[in-house]
């Protein structure tokens, strides 16, 4: 039996509780708009409790004991900040952060000019549009195996790359035959390479939309008083576009910093450490080397690192909206 | 389309019969299965179950011998296929969760120090006393390598320890012989020295176009093929040095003219090498010897098999397999054939039947099992034991003269590290020779960063214990040099 009354601005509707049983009082008690209400919100932070704060509290737990996983977890010692301090001095760790920056970088800087260009040139085309975007969102979609399994074989110093680039490089006396996954800088750029091939998709993504979002009366009003096209992109769309700008690098940024597929699936992080990234040299510490509580703690040392850098970039977000929607200087 | 499937069928049925015949007068299987036999019925186990996590190169090969170890036993089997890159962190991850769905963890016998540590697979000595199993005929080298501190943990079914392999019909050809003979004053043959083989690359390197000996080479010829990428160097550098990686109280022995002399020579003959070899695995090289750019090949033993049998293969019929080469130490040559993989089989700790899972591996490793896994057309089991000699599905299949030269090769066969963070050493190892070979570091430079990283692992994982397990080690034989 359903009951329904009112109680100031509030619609009640309920089942009548039945005498006696647990659970039917439990859901009357459920039922209580104060309750109702908190319920979704006591689902998200029980969520979050269980799925981030819990392993998060453990992350900082473990990284503060003294454990490889090659000796059992009841023989781990507390050490204090000692893993901290290892991390700290270890060249190891804090070139990989500085290679995650550079590949990070160079990676998401190419993105956003060749998926701007793109975006720009599918926005403005009147033919095939659909066409267009279908196949430049494509490597997205295909799974990062395929993609670092495809790029071996493209690399390969006989593969297509190298054909492809022969004839350039003959013109200027060069050896054709580019060690793409052999040479330490050459591996750097196969992998940044693979990097922009798969994600300059997303970048496409988000500055299409971001060009099909922007009022055309503003473009036409410029027109008729007598812009050039370089003043209308340059003075009217290109700082409407600023939020998308905002967006694509601080989403491709954060993920270009996790970079990890591409360097297992070419280069194992070498020749030497020379395309070792943070993200694989924690994978290679923690599971190959069992050294977790060194893993722990680098992790904690790089969450403080790449939070800093995400507030930032969040700042700028918030801040270029407000500019645009003319709350802000 | 019947006459395909009568001719499937057939296959299927030899197939199986060939596995069937296994355990045919072999007591050391026959007392397997006797012994699964009694354990179900004394356990009173209903639908009795082994789970293994097995590397997915045998994903092919292995289910033939698990349904007939159920039509002996009735014990079924979950096989669980992982890339053996993958496997021994997923064994250590048992380690920490202890889930107990795994009864056999199959991997190189190198994951087993940091497995015992973490206490996630069982000594099976008591099994071993029990049952006994035959090791007779296995090379010292490839059958201590099936112990850890003192104690039986790992039962090993495989020979991978390195071969070389040239090109027969280069070797055989009159003018290169007689030209060669008239450079170095010696007959074109196995090298039986690392310096020999650079020798002989060097003399085969040959430009695409050029025309040598009477053959026109349309692509170039390149005189030697090895493994120099990270996670495959460390597996080969064994071969060069002189004696063991560490002293008695495991102080690198590398930062040592005997060492930086190693680091030279493993990078030098890169020079004879395809341009990319530090990118290359397995995948790359098989495939590059098939095809006949290479002279010769320091690598797996398959690799022969691989050449024989595969059908875009060019060398088919055109193969050596040879000996190791070595390098002359006090006027002794000193041959040295690391182990560089091999596949083994280990219960885990927290398996709800260990004597049972044990069982399954001696009936795999038996003389006759055994065989008869190394003879699978589709398996990656190398011959290894005295038996697989007169075994004519092994002869046929991999060629008299390929298994006399890898049974003879077993006598030189030595173990990699095998203490606890033997990974860690490894990597430090590869990463160092990698930045020589790229001409980033001196050897002497690298000889001292490998020195220093060392020292750092070991004083991580704890000095003390393992000094006492390299000792032991080192006295068992896994290593073949002593102190």
């Amino acid at each position: 039996m359903v009951e329904i009354t009112t109680r100031g601005a509030d619609l009640v509707v309920r089942d009548t509780p039945k005498r006696g049983g647990v659970l039917p009082r439990l859901a009357a008690w459920l039922a209580q708009e104060r309750v109702f209400r908190l319920i979704p919100f006591i689902l998200v932070e029980g969520m979050f409790i269980l799925v981030i704060f819990i392993p998060f509290l453990l992350t900082v737990y473990i990284s503060l004991l003294r454990w490889r996983a090659n000796r059992p977890f009841e023989t781990a010692s507390f050490t204090g900040l000692d893993n901290y301090y290892s991390v700290i001095g270890n060249d190891q760790f804090w070139l990989a952060v500085g290679r995650s920056f550079y590949f990070g970088g160079v990676a998401v800087a190419l993105e956003l000019l060749i998926g701007f260009v793109l975006a720009m040139l599918v926005s403005q085309t009147t033919r095939f549009k659909r066409l267009y975007t279908t196949v430049f969102l494509v490597p997205m979609m295909i799974v990062p195996v395929v993609v670092g399994y495809n790029f071996s074989m493209i690399y390969v110093d006989s593969g297509p790359l190298n054909q492809l680039l022969a004839p350039l490089f003959s013109l200027f006396g060069m050896d054709p035959r580019v060690r793409w996954l052999s040479h330490p800088v050459a591996a750097q750029w196969g992998i940044i390479l693979a990097d922009v091939w798969q994600w300059t998709s997303l970048t496409f993504l988000i500055f299409l939309s971001g060009f099909s979002a922007l009022p055309p009366q503003l473009v036409n009003a410029a027109r008729v008083m007598g812009a050039s096209p370089w003043q209308i992109f340059w003075r009217v769309q290109f700082p409407l576009l600023k939020p998308a700008i905002v967006i694509a690098v601080v989403i491709r940024s954060m993920e270009a910093l996790k970079l990890f597929d591409p360097v297992v699936l070419l280069t194992f992080g070498g020749p030497g450490t020379s395309t070792q990234t943070v993200a694989y040299f924690l994978w290679e510490q923690v599971w190959v080397f069992n050294k977790f509580s060194f893993g722990a703690a680098a992790s904690i040392l790089l969450l403080l690192i790449f939070g800093v850098l995400i507030y930032a970039g969040i700042y700028l977000l918030v801040r270029q909206r407000a500019i645009v929607e003319g709350r802000g200087a | 389309m019947n006459r395909c499937l009568v001719v499937l069928s057939a296959i299927g049925l030899a197939l199986a019969s060939s596995v069937g015949a296994a355990t045919a007068n072999d007591p050391v299987a026959e007392r397997a299965v006797a012994g699964a036999k009694q354990y179900v019925k004394d356990k009173n186990l209903k639908d009795p179950k082994l789970t293994i996590l097995l590397s997915s190169l045998y994903n092919n090969s292995f289910p033939d011998f698990a349904r007939r170890w159920e039509e002996l036993t009735g014990v079924k089997f979950e096989i669980v296929p992982l890339g053996y890159t993958d496997i021994p962190a997923k064994i250590m991850q048992e380690g920490v969760s202890k889930t107990g769905v795994y009864d056999i963890f199959n991997d190189f016998p190198y994951t087993m120090p940091d497995a015992v540590g973490a206490k996630v697979i069982i000594p099976l000595d008591p099994y071993v006393a029990k049952y006994k199993p035959d090791f007779s005929g296995i090379a010292d080298g490839l059958l201590y390598q099936q112990n850890y501190d003192g104690k039986l943990y790992t039962l090993v079914n495989d020979g991978d320890h390195l071969i070389m392999a040239l090109r027969k019909d280069l070797v055989e050809n009159p003018q290169a012989r007689a030209e060669y003979r008239a450079k170095f004053g010696k007959d074109l043959g196995c090298p039986d020295t690392l310096a020999e083989w650079e020798q002989q690359a060097a003399f085969f390197q040959t430009k695409e176009g050029e025309t040598r000996w009477g053959i026109k080479f349309e692509k170039p010829l390149y005189g030697a093929l090895g493994y120099r990428s990270i996670n495959f160097s460390y597996r080969h550098f064994p071969a060069y040095m002189e004696g063991l990686l560490f002293d008695r109280d495991m102080k690198p022995r590398i930062n040592s003219p005997q060492g930086v002399s190693a680091i030279k020579a493993f990078a030098s003959i890169v020079q004879y090498m395809p341009k990319d070899i530090q990118g290359w695995g397995t995948p790359q090289i098989y495939p590059f010897w098939g095809s006949g750019q290479a002279y010769s090949a320091m690598s797996f033993p398959s690799i022969i098999g691989f050449g024989e049998s595969n059908p875009q293969s060019t060398v088919k019929g055109k193969q050596l397999a040879c000996l190791i080469p070595g390098k002359m130490v006090n006027g002794q040559l000193v041959r040295r054939s690391p182990q560089a993989a091999g596949t083994g089989y280990m219960v885990s700790a927290y398996s709800k039947n260990p004597e049972l899972a044990y069982l399954f591996i001696q009936w795999l490793t038996s003389p006759s099992v055994g065989d008869e896994a190394v003879a699978h057309p589709k398996g990656f089991w190398d011959p290894y034991r005295a038996s697989n000699l007169t075994n004519k599905a092994i002869l046929d299949r991999f060629g008299a003269d390929f298994v006399k030269t890898t049974l003879e090769n077993s006598k030189y066969a030595a173990s990699l590290l095998l203490i606890e963070g033997n990974y860690e050493y490894f990597k430090v190892l590869d990463n160092n020779l990698a930045d020589v070979m790229n001409g980033n570091i001196s050897a002497e430079e690298a000889a001292r960063r490998i020195e220093t990283g060392w020292n750092k692992v070991t004083a991580d994982v704890g000095r003390e214990n393992q000094v006492r397990i390299w000792r032991k080690g080192v006295e068992s034989g896994i290593y073949l040099d002593k102190f």
